[in-house]
């Protein structure tokens, strides 16, 4: 059941929201990570009892490195046992689950584990091995409440790509937490944007890209190859935009008030603002906890250049885990550095966007194929390689997507939201009183029809 | 803003409610599908939240008119392709890019023809959109049914004797052989192929004016029609073809899996008014159907086939003193539970193309 299913919009979320208001302070806290139980549960009890054993060996970790750093002096130099043994099962879980690591070393048992995904991985074990350093760093306590920690690993409106958020920042906005219309309004307009995004934009485009993806390479016509490279870094965005604003707008409603990840990355007249506002925790995670140690180890000259070219390689590894995602951080990387030697960066100004957008679309075609010498053979075709501009079938998807096109283009820029913005502050500002919840409900009404007949939309691209 | 937000949140949660409420407590009274069974594997695979998710979208309330506001939205917004159904001017056509064969299917046929001793005849039937597929657009057409057909009769034993069904409906296309809300032929188009495959099977076909035919209903709205809810021309026509002067039914007995026997005519016309009209051929869903008819050469054929064969078989009774037809489909036990299939000289495979990828 994820979130963009009618079964959790119109049953699981409305009935654990009211338990959840219903049951008194002090329990709510523990129906909360309940009601996150049944959740995971109704995934798979597979996927419960990893949950459960992924919280329970991180808790412990920590608990154990916490002690012996500042309880058991005596023993402090084994504190690092427990830590890495933390770590040590975290990156094996994450490999294990995101590569064919696992089949490959239950081959020789004739094992398989077969159809299972633990769902949001890579993010939660971001948000745990953070943790585990902090401990280990001694910036924070060890959470002695299970259920606090609990949530912070799994609670449900979380689970799924929301943003991942290091322990201190999560134990303020815990504290701060509480459930007043206000809250629900915000949080129902954010989840209502998210699933927006995820089932009339990510999904169309995904049915457009698709279509191209079925043409051989070999034959595409240069139109037709950047129409579908454009719908696949448009589905890419509004998928992963689309996704976290579901989960954070289910926190929301249930008082928690996590960041954002994305800022209108795309479309803008630098690369820098587009790595400054692209999946911008999960990019400031690996920044604290993976490259910040390196500043002590390198020169000062090339410290820039190392941490933006191996930041955004990173990122790409930790969204395909294969050589094409190293290839997309390699090239945002490199285009980084490139543009901040630049002389020239009037020039920029008008010429910017478009620069901008060929570069991220370019390197997206390698997020889009799992096998490298298809990107650049689909890459190929971007650049006229096949000698064909454009055939009937061009027109025909051009004519067929054109408004879902120019819709999520439109919708990828902040525009809509600055108009809002501007309208409120004359005096016309009752306008957006009508307007902004006329959208939300009419919004929320196509995704309901939209998933009327399959019941869900599951596609998320990339298994983050 | 924030009073905004407040007034949103009210309404959404207002409409939340009323649709879970309406949901749960039912206007339909009567729930469609079964409610995902409570087991521990299903648990614990996750069978039970997948069954769960569907079966909400199946009881949902106004779930079909959502569905057909979503197909006049989506074929406006994008494509006209929706739920894998292209909507085209006059008729819906299923729309499927996963790759499938027909090679298990053949290999079942080939091992079960192995052990039979009279001649066997086989018939796969294209759907319609492997008939209209030049309608759909270009990039769907990776490969065609016709490529399906022609592998799946290379792959089947060379004793069986293979009917080509695809060029005699594409010919015709003009006609009406295909229900414009269904994948499947029209009675018509049955009766079209009756005509070659009745020749093979060694008889003269009855010719088309010897019938009387009754429009038994002009509103039937077929499998892809319940996908969308949404087409721009009139719903179909079912067609009953009744030859006065010819042999006939002298008995007509369905049986279940359990062997019970039910009493049967060709047609059910009491189908009209459940929810399947399509189940008046040979009234619906039984493993085995047994008709004896007036004919007097002793003549016995066995037809093994689905959906399409049920509008098919009405025509091959002036032919036989007795036919056996076997769905596959509603089987389940072994097919000689039921009968000896060496007791009929002729055995008949008609099944549409779409059913033979999965099986």
């Amino acid at each position: 059941m994820v979130y963009s299913s009618l079964l959790f919009i119109y049953g699981f979320f409305p009935l654990s929201l009211a338990i959840y208001f219903l049951t008194p302070k002090k329990f709510k806290d523990i129906t909360l990570f309940s009601l996150s139980m049944i959740f995971c549960g109704l995934f798979s009890l597979k996927f419960l009892f990893f949950m459960l054993v992924y919280t329970m060996v991180n808790y412990i970790s920590a608990r154990l490195t916490y002690r012996l750093k500042w309880k058991e002096q005596k023993y402090r130099k084994f504190m690092a046992i427990p830590f890495s043994a933390g770590i040590l099962f975290n990156i094996l879980s994450l490999f294990a689950f995101r590569t064919e690591l696992f089949s490959w070393i239950l081959k020789p048992f004739h094992l398989q584990i077969q159809n299972f995904f633990p769902v949001g991985i890579s993010l939660f074990t971001l948000s745990a091995t953070g943790y585990l350093i902090d401990v280990y760093k001694g910036r924070i306590k060890a959470e002695i409440n299970f259920i606090r920690f609990g949530l912070f690993v799994m609670m449900f409106p979380r689970l799924i790509m929301c943003s991942v958020v290091s322990y201190d920042n999560f134990l303020k906005i815990w504290r701060k937490r509480k459930i007043r219309l206000t809250e629900l309004g915000t949080g129902m307009e954010i989840f209502v944007k998210g699933l927006a995004k995820k089932i009339i934009l990510a999904d169309t485009l995904f049915s457009l890209y698709s279509a191209i993806k079925s043409i051989d390479t070999g034959n595409l016509p240069v139109l037709t190859a950047w129409l579908g490279a454009t719908a696949y870094i448009l589905c890419l965005y509004f998928t992963l935009s689309g996704i976290s604003e579901m989960g954070i707008g289910i926190s929301y409603c249930f008082g928690y008030a996590f960041p954002q990840s994305f800022n209108y990355p795309l479309f803008n007249s630098r690369i820098r603002h587009f790595s400054a506002k692209w999946h911008v925790q999960a990019v400031q995670w690996f920044r604290k906890y993976v490259l910040h140690p390196f500043r002590s180890v390198i020169n000062a000259k090339y410290i820039n250049i190392f941490i933006s070219v191996s930041l955004w390689i990173l990122m790409g590894f930790w969204y395909k885990f294969n050589a094409g995602g190293i290839i997309w951080g390699l090239i945002i990387g490199v285009a980084i550095i490139i543009e901040s030697r630049l002389k020239n960066t009037r020039m920029l100004k008008s010429t910017g966007i478009i620069y901008t957008f060929v570069v991220t679309t370019i390197s997206t075609v390698f997020i889009a194929n799992s096998n490298i010498s298809e990107s650049f053979r689909y890459i190929w075709a971007m650049i006229g390689g096949n000698r064909i501009i454009a055939d009937s079938l061009t027109a025909y998807l051009f004519r067929s997507y054109i408004i879902v096109l120019l819709v999520g283009i439109y919708a990828s820029t902040d525009l809509f939201g600055n108009m809002i913005n501007r309208i409120n502050k004359t005096r016309f500002r009752i306008v957006t009183l009508i307007v902004s919840p006329v959208v939300t409900v009419i919004l929320f009404a196509v995704c309901t029809a939209m998933i009327s007949y399959t019941g869900s939309s599951e596609n998320m691209l990339i298994q983050l | 803003m924030k009073n905004a937000n407040k007034i949103s949140a009210l309404i959404l949660f207002a409409i939340i409610i009323t649709i879970s409420a309406v949901t749960l407590f039912g206007i339909k009274g009567e729930s469609s599908g079964e409610f995902p069974a409570i087991t521990w594997e299903n648990f614990f695979d996750g069978d039970f939240g997948r069954e769960l998710v569907s079966y909400t979208a199946d009881n949902f309330a106004g779930r079909n008119e959502l569905i057909s506001a979503n197909a006049r939205l989506e074929s406006s917004m994008g494509e006209s392709i929706v739920n894998g159904v292209y909507i085209y001017e006059n008729r819906l056509l299923s729309v499927d890019t996963t790759p499938k064969n027909t090679d298990k299917s053949a290999q079942a046929v080939n091992e079960f023809v192995k052990n039979y001793n009279g001649a066997v005849y086989f018939v796969a039937v294209p759907t319609s959109s492997g008939v209209y597929g030049n309608k759909l657009p270009p990039y769907l057409l990776k490969s065609t049914e016709k490529q399906q057909i022609d592998s799946l009769y290379t792959n089947l034993d060379a004793s069986i004797r293979k009917i080509d069904a695809y060029n005699i409906l594409k010919m015709l296309s003009d006609n009406y052989i295909y229900y414009r809300s269904d994948s499947k032929w029209t009675s018509y188009g049955a009766f079209c192929v009756y005509r070659t495959v009745i020749q093979k099977l060694g008889f003269m076909p009855v010719s088309y004016d010897k019938y009387t035919i009754e429009h038994i209903t002009n509103n039937y709205k077929g499998n892809l029609y319940s996908k969308t809810q949404y087409m721009e021309s009139k719903p179909d026509l079912l067609d009953i073809y009744e030859y006065s002067g010819g042999a006939e039914v002298t008995d007509c007995k369905g049986y279940d899996n359990n062997g019970m026997m039910y009493r049967k005519s060709l047609y059910d016309r009491e189908m009209i008014e459940s929810e399947d009209m399509y189940r008046l051929y040979l009234g619906g869903k039984l493993p085995l159907v047994k008709i004896r008819t007036n004919v007097a050469n002793d003549k016995k054929l066995l037809v093994i086939g689905d959906d399409y064969a049920v509008c098919f078989v009405p025509f091959l009774i002036q032919h036989y003193s007795e036919i056996a037809f076997i769905s596959p489909d509603c089987m389940e036990k072994k097919l000689n539970e039921f009968l000896n299939p060496d007791d009929y000289e002729q055995l008949l495979f008609l099944f549409g193309i779409d059913t033979l990828y999965s099986e």
